[in-house]
């Protein structure tokens, strides 16, 4: 069925599950303003789509994804996602051309290809020999050229990485909380603050921001609200926005 | 060259900045008035190098994000007024959260100097500071200030005027605060597009817009209409939302800290590690889950005790002073003429002014204590402890204090609501407050309870009148949070500063600064009001035919054949209908009577109608109205013969509504005056006045035709 759809309706079915998503509801002005493309061009693609039953759609009524089509939506925007991954975080190109060339390169790739790319994006990203730094070393590289020197220490690293990685492991990993269900004298690393209602601002400005180390030092008599220390200062928090907060358990 | 220079304090709250301000300014400062005059801006003046200084105050903020009143007073001062030369004020000792707002002024590009404040508490906390790097830094001149010894302040000035005569140093230049790729490539995508869309041009630079933009900066994004712009910063949203797991504002915030520290891992150095402050060890006791409450209700059981106590023997002075002139003037009146100027400067004016004045010793006693408890920072934990309840109700912890005071008087409680630092809360509490019982309430109590109810019933009467009051009070506070000040509710993220020792100077300086305003703005409102209340229960005077009588009564009493003791008796209540008469026939005794039909619902007759036009004098006129129009003269709140009038003028169940209807409806005028005044606009203090009278109608002819209708107390 995916043979039958042209890149230019692939493009239309992204775009509609990417305004589903962001927005809930969708009009057929929204995708035309998304795509850069004339309101009659908009109205012909949702034809076809609703012709290959991907779409369910009549004039002036609300746009809906069939099952169908949602999981056809969701297989181009993975293999955008993946192909635009690859380009940043192994090939170190600049995030907007990353997206551009996926946006062309999405449509054509065949499945089996796309799986085993996938496979080897994370082969690449675990393996010791490989991994992260590996990556990262690629792209310093690809911006400075060769150096040759270093590779018996890098090797050396990468062994001394490995066993630093088991011990680790073994020893379990830092458990991630909740602000709020730290008890007074526990400490923790803010990972993310969520957005709420422009509390999150609030708090990331006085401080909290991730990186930051957060204790907790008392709780109110009254159960609420909780202070913390922060930066070498005292903050006072309720609950709530306590539990807008993520941490890493230190 | 310019002769004047503009110079503005910036800096967080609780740096320092109101010491400095007092120290460069000393006596010579004023309130400015500034748009959106619920936050002031303090000026004040200077001569330094041979440049007159105008120092402005602006509102200590954390931040420059217009996330609340002050912040946006403070940002648009720096951006409407341009002035010559910014110092922002910092807390050294606390230095990463302080800078947060030097990165912000310096993105917006002002002249700047930094002022590193209470550099000897950072230097005893163990910080080392590598100031030439981190004037390198953040392109500015940096001077270490120890505000409450008033050192630092010569170097600060010449600082200040340095870079407004001459710009920054030549070798400094303001540093690009980069952000996170994901950030500057959206701050790329959305800065042309500002530019090109014209927005704010030649009022913020592009790149600047598109950050505030990308912040969601309410008060520049209501003002954005090119599509194309909010089209952009909806994707841009998405974008980072999406690429870096949190929102726009958050990761600038963020990235902002980075930056921080990253100038602080350079050029700070901690040498000593001190866990545990005084500061925590203060916090230890008075934030302690079990003794804390305890203590902080003992705390404030002192500040009602100094207000209301210390307060009481200058409050009875000054009212034994206003006495003493008006007798005064009456007794070197010549007889018989122009009475009725000397009624106005007797009862009128002079009565007006020590109405407004007998508040006083209350108000800067009042002050003193919350000086001493905010610059202490106990403030800050008073909220800590109590915002669990208080935050129940719909209001922040902070006001539980004004809470507390209106048991005493109303007006230094609405006066009190200042220290809450969000407006919706502040004019929550204002509008409430009148629904806590006053002192002046309690005379009109004092007076009714007795009356009508048997010894076992008076505590339990007075007992449910107060929690009528506080049950009100908090629904209200309810209601309002769900109607008018509906909105999304504000984070109640408080820094907790560290203890410090309140200077004198700013104390006394805070005290003042809020007498001279009561008796400036609220005084002479509430001395109009008095002067018109005063005409209308004295205006028209009686006909010269019922004078007459009178004056026939008295001397055929006086030429009648009694004891002395029998004929002071007889020319008293001669002089007692006198006054009953005049007040009927006045215009106050005139509506009184007419608005009898609208008071019959409520069981009460014109007589209680006059006298509830006394009350919104002072709620205590009521008693001694009462008095006059039962011809019993001026009657206070022990007054058995009054007692004994209203009992056989009204049933239990009137005293009741009585007790319910000055409870709940229309304030004080003096209340209503210093809503208005304190909300910034005589709206408050109009839905105030309404509000409640119409609450207390509707509620006391409820109690009364419920009552009536099943017979409780109508006998």
């Amino acid at each position: 069925m995916r043979n039958a759809l042209t890149a230019s309706l692939e493009d239309y079915l992204e775009a509609i599950f990417q305004i589903i998503e962001e927005k809930q509801a969708v009009r057929a002005k929204d995708i035309a303003r998304r795509l850069g493309v004339s309101n009659p061009s908009v109205t012909g693609a949702l034809r076809s789509l609703a012709e290959k039953e991907l779409v369910a759609y009549a004039p002036y009524d609300v746009i809906s994804l069939t099952p169908r089509g949602k999981a056809a939506a969701r297989d181009v925007v993975r293999r955008h996602e993946v192909l635009r991954d690859f380009f940043v975080n192994v090939l170190a190109v600049e995030e907007s051309a990353a997206d551009e060339a996926a946006c062309r390169m999405e449509h054509s790739i065949p499945k089996v290809i796309l799986e085993r790319f996938i496979r080897f994006a994370e082969f690449v990203e675990v393996c010791p020999r490989g991994g992260e730094k590996w990556i990262r070393d690629f792209g310093a590289r690809c911006g400075q050229g060769a150096t040759r020197e270093d590779c018996e220490r890098c090797i050396e690293s990468v062994l001394e990485e490995v066993r630093h990685r088991k011990r680790r492991e073994s020893r379990k990993a830092f458990p991630t909380a909740k602000l709020n269900e730290l008890k007074p004298g526990q400490k923790g690393k803010v990972l993310k603050v969520n957005f709420h209602e422009g509390g999150g601002r609030k708090i990331s400005e006085m401080g909290v921001s991730p990186g930051a180390v957060v204790e907790i030092e008392r709780v109110s008599p009254m159960g609420e609200p909780i202070d913390i220390k922060v930066k070498g200062y005292h903050l006072s928090l309720r609950r709530e926005e306590a539990e807008e907060v993520e941490i890493e358990t230190l | 060259m310019k002769t004047e220079i503009v110079v503005a304090l910036a800096g967080n709250p609780n740096a320092g900045k109101t010491t400095i301000f007092n120290e460069l300014t000393g006596s010579r400062q004023h309130v400015g008035n500034y748009p959106g005059v619920t936050v002031e801006c303090k000026e004040g003046f200077r001569r330094h190098a041979g440049a007159d200084l105008r120092i402005v105050d602006l509102p200590g903020t954390y931040s420059l994000t217009a996330y609340s009143e002050e912040e946006l007073v403070a940002r648009n001062f720096l951006i409407d007024e341009k002035p010559d030369v910014v110092v922002d004020i910092l807390d050294a000792s606390n230095l990463e959260r302080n800078l947060y707002l030097a990165v912000q002024l310096i993105e917006l590009g002002v002249p700047l100097v930094l002022a590193f404040n209470m550099s000897d508490v950072a230097r005893a906390r163990g910080y080392e500071f590598d100031l030439p790097k981190l004037e390198r830094f953040f392109g500015a001149v940096i001077v270490e200030t120890t505000g409450n010894k008033g050192d630092g302040m010569t170097a600060l000035l010449d600082a200040a005027v340095r870079v407004a005569r001459s710009g920054p140093r030549a070798d400094f230049r303001a540093p690009a605060v980069v952000y996170g790729k994901v950030i500057e490539e959206e701050i790329a995508r959305i800065a042309p597009l500002v530019e090109k869309a014209g927005l704010f041009a030649g009022k913020y630079d592009p790149r600047w817009t598109a950050i505030k933009l990308l912040e969601s900066d309410r008060e520049l994004r209501k003002e954005v209409l090119s599509l194309e712009v909010i089209d952009q910063l909806e994707k841009s949203a998405v974008r980072i939302q999406k690429m870096l797991g949190e929102p726009p504002e958050t990761a600038i915030a963020g990235d902002r800290y980075g930056f921080i520290s990253g100038a602080c891992q350079e050029a700070v150095r901690s040498t000593i590690e001190i866990r545990h402050t005084t500061s925590d060890q203060i916090d230890a006791v008075v934030t302690h889950p079990v003794f804390g409450i305890p203590i902080f209700l003992g705390l404030m059981y002192l500040v009602f005790h100094l207000t209301f106590t210390i307060g009481a023997p200058p409050m009875d002075w000054i009212e034994m002073f206003f006495g003493w002139l008006g007798g005064g003037i009456g007794a070197v009146w010549p007889e018989g003429r122009a009475r009725l100027l000397q009624s106005l400067l007797v009862d009128g004016i002079i009565g007006g002014v020590g109405g407004v004045v007998v508040f006083l010793p209350n108000i800067l006693l009042l002050f003193l204590a919350i000086a001493v408890l905010e610059y202490t920072g106990y403030m800050a934990r008073a909220a800590f402890l109590m915002d669990n309840v208080m935050h129940k109700i719909g209001l922040h912890g902070k006001s539980f204090i004004p809470m507390l005071i209106g048991f005493g008087c109303t007006v230094p409680a609405i006066l009190a609501t200042r220290t809450l630092d969000n407006r919706r809360d502040r004019l929550t509490t204002m509008l409430v407050l009148p629904l806590i019982s006053c002192g002046a309430r309690l005379t009109i109590y004092a007076l009714v309870i007795p009356a009508f109810f048997p010894q076992a019933w008076q505590a339990p009467m007075l007992w449910i009148i107060y929690v009528i009051g506080i049950l009100l009070a908090v629904a209200g506070a309810k209601l309002l949070r769900r109607t008018i000040f509906k909105g999304e509710s504000v984070p109640f993220v408080m820094e907790l500063p560290p203890y410090r020792m309140p200077t004198l100077k700013a104390v006394l300086i805070y005290m003042w600064d809020l007498g001279w305003q009561y008796l400036k703005k609220a005084g002479t409102v509430i001395l109009g009001i008095s002067i018109l209340l005063w005409a209308l229960s004295s205006f028209p005077a009686l006909p010269e035919s019922e004078a007459a009588r009178f004056r026939a009564a008295r001397q055929e009493a006086a030429s009648a054949r009694m004891t002395g003791a029998e004929r002071v008796d007889w020319i008293a209540g001669i002089d007692n209908e006198e006054a009953k008469a005049a007040l009927l026939n006045s215009y106050a005794g005139r509506i009184g009577k007419g608005m009898e039909p609208a008071l019959e619902p409520m069981g009460f007759d014109w007589r209680i109608g006059i006298a509830l036009i006394g009350a919104f004098a002072a709620k205590e006129v009521f008693v001694a109205q009462m008095g006059i129009v039962h011809a019993v003269g001026e009657a206070d709140e022990e007054s058995e013969s009054l007692r004994e009038k209203l009992r056989q003028a009204y049933s239990p169940l009137v005293g009741f509504c009585v007790m319910v209807f000055c409870l709940i409806a229309a304030p004080c005028s003096a209340t209503v005056a210093v809503t208005a005044r304190e909300g910034g606009s005589w709206k408050w203090g109009l839905l105030q006045l309404g509000g409640l009278t119409s609450l207390g109608y509707v509620l006391t002819v409820i109690v009364y035709q419920v009552g009536r209708f099943l017979g409780i107390g109508a006998g």
